[in-house]
């Protein structure tokens, strides 16, 4: 699942660096948004602003981890 | 009176109101005024000082101090690559600016290419006082700014909340909605905020039962910039049904023209509203916007013929298409120029077709506008390398990072075999833009 985010987010965020050790500090309010929107496209999972947490969008890892949590809910 | 006589005006009258909070600081209009007075020592009168912006109490103790020192304050982008702050820097030092000049405000603005705007000291209280009239900024008035403040958006905002005495929060952005949700918590009367297209759009998307329970709260949202989509228009009104929700016509060249109230049960899309008190809005027999009024800027520094091609007998040609209806509101229709909207910062394709061009191995693009879902439009970028070599979107995207703010750095990338020009060798934008790729 890591790789399958990375990819997504590869295509649609081009300038952020997705292997960066605190991914939060990278993006802007458009990248958090997009992040919140690709990734509840592909796993049809309902994410919101609660969600957009600097711990969730630290890294591929704590995003993988939330999507996880999503799916088992 | 300029603003930052208002300004201590106030520290006289209200000393210990807050007059600005960001980031766990706070500070009043007495403390404010007095770090204005002593930084003003660090500049001279008649320099133009080009800063890069910062979205913290510090950009106004330097904004004011340069106005109190009879300077001219030109914010600059907060990300600008060192070798374009130095390059404005230097036009800059060298250039002769009209007196009564307060502010340069960099822009893409009406007529395509980024250029400096001169905004006198009287166009910034004509702007505050359009702004206290036709919205309603009140002295008890809680402000939020999470836009850049080097732009129009979000700086004339300063003007009103100054002169009135209210308290400005300023936020880094909108990527961490509960820092906005935490400065609407803040004890106020009632607060209001300025917001792009885009920001509404993410709220609606990702907060937007939150935000209604501060219905009581919100007295106002101004939105400008780009154009609201009329269903965000619509679901706003119903989140915030006592709140006064403003669509604006503004532009740093013309300053704040007109605003319209669109939660008035009638929700009019394209409806900007009636021209403020010190603005005339004219149509010309093209039907292209024109403003007349205080608000209007000085013109281009150091471009005299650029000027008198958009500024003439006091009033700026725009290239807006628009009507005025029976009750005197203005109604846009469109835009007449190539120039991308992208959640609210306007773009100059050609300006990020010439920072692309020097990419190793690039050999010809076009940059057009596609539609996104939540900034509306987003820059792509259309690229032909030589030698059938493959594309990497990364380094080009990092490589105009370095070249260009980053706002103007495309989203999409795509590569293509050739680049369709017309038989004079211009770029064909029109073939492009009716692919709708």
């Amino acid at each position: 699942m890591k790789e399958r985010i990375r990819e997504i987010l590869e295509e649609a965020l081009p300038l952020v660096d997705l292997d960066s050790d605190f991914l939060f500090r990278e993006l802007d309010s458009l990248g958090v948004a997009t992040i919140l929107m690709k990734l509840s496209e592909e796993y049809s999972i309902k994410l919101d602003a609660k969600d957009a947490t600097p711990k969730n969008l630290k890294s591929l890892d704590s995003l993988e981890a939330m999507v996880k949590s999503k799916l088992e809910k | 009176m300029r603003l930052v006589d208002y300004l201590h005006q106030n520290a006289r009258l209200y000393p210990d109101k807050t007059a600005a909070i960001c980031g766990g600081e706070k500070i009043s209009y007495k403390e404010l005024s007095k770090k204005v007075l002593e930084r003003s020592s660090s500049y001279k009168s008649g320099q133009v000082v080009p800063f890069k912006s910062s979205q913290s109490i510090d950009f106004l103790i330097t904004y004011f101090a340069i106005h109190q020192a009879g300077g001219v304050a030109a914010p600059l982008e907060g990300d600008i690559p060192e070798n374009r702050f130095g390059e404005i820097s230097e036009i800059l030092s060298a250039s002769i600016v009209p007196d009564g000049t307060a502010d340069i405000l960099y822009t893409t603005g009406t007529t395509g290419k980024s250029k400096g705007v001169m905004i006198s000291h009287k166009t910034i209280i004509a702007d505050a006082e359009n702004l206290i009239e036709g919205q309603g900024f009140s002295h008890d008035l809680l402000f939020i700014i999470s836009g850049p403040l080097n732009h129009i958006g979000s700086l004339s905002k300063i003007f009103p909340v100054t002169m009135q005495g209210a308290t400005l929060y300023i936020l880094e952005g909108m990527k961490d909605l509960d820092k906005f949700f935490q400065a609407l918590d803040y004890p106020a009367a009632k607060a209001a905020t300025f917001f792009v297209p885009a920001t509404i759009r993410m709220l609606l998307m990702f907060s937007g039962d939150r935000l209604a329970k501060y219905a009581d709260k919100i007295d106002f949202i101004e939105s400008g910039a780009a154009p609201l989509a009329h269903s965000d228009m619509l679901k706003l009104c119903e989140v915030l049904p006592k709140t006064r929700l403003y669509n604006t016509y503004a532009s740093t060249e013309t300053g704040i023209i007109s605003t319209y109230n669109f939660n008035d049960g009638q929700c009019i899309p394209g409806c900007l509203g009636k021209p403020m008190s010190h603005s005339r809005i004219i149509i010309t027999p093209e039907g292209k916007i024109s403003c007349t009024g205080d608000t209007l800027m000085s013109g281009y520094v150091n471009d005299p013929d650029l000027t008198a091609s958009v500024l003439k007998d006091n009033t700026i040609y725009t290239s807006d298409i628009g009507e005025l209806d029976e009750r005197g509101r203005l109604n846009l229709k469109g835009r007449e120029t190539d120039v991308i909207n992208v959640g609210g910062f306007k773009v100059s394709p050609s300006e990020v077709e010439d920072a692309a061009m020097s990419f190793p191995g690039l050999k010809d693009c076009i940059c057009i506008g596609v539609p996104h879902p939540i900034t509306g439009m987003a820059l792509k970028l259309i690229v032909e390398l030589e030698n059938s070599r493959r594309l990497d979107k990364s380094s080009l995207a990092k490589y105009l990072k370095g070249k260009l703010e980053l706002y103007k750095v495309p989203l999409l990338y795509e590569q293509s075999s050739a680049i369709k020009r017309t038989f004079n060798g211009k770029l064909d934008r029109k073939f492009y833009n009716s692919q709708k790729i």
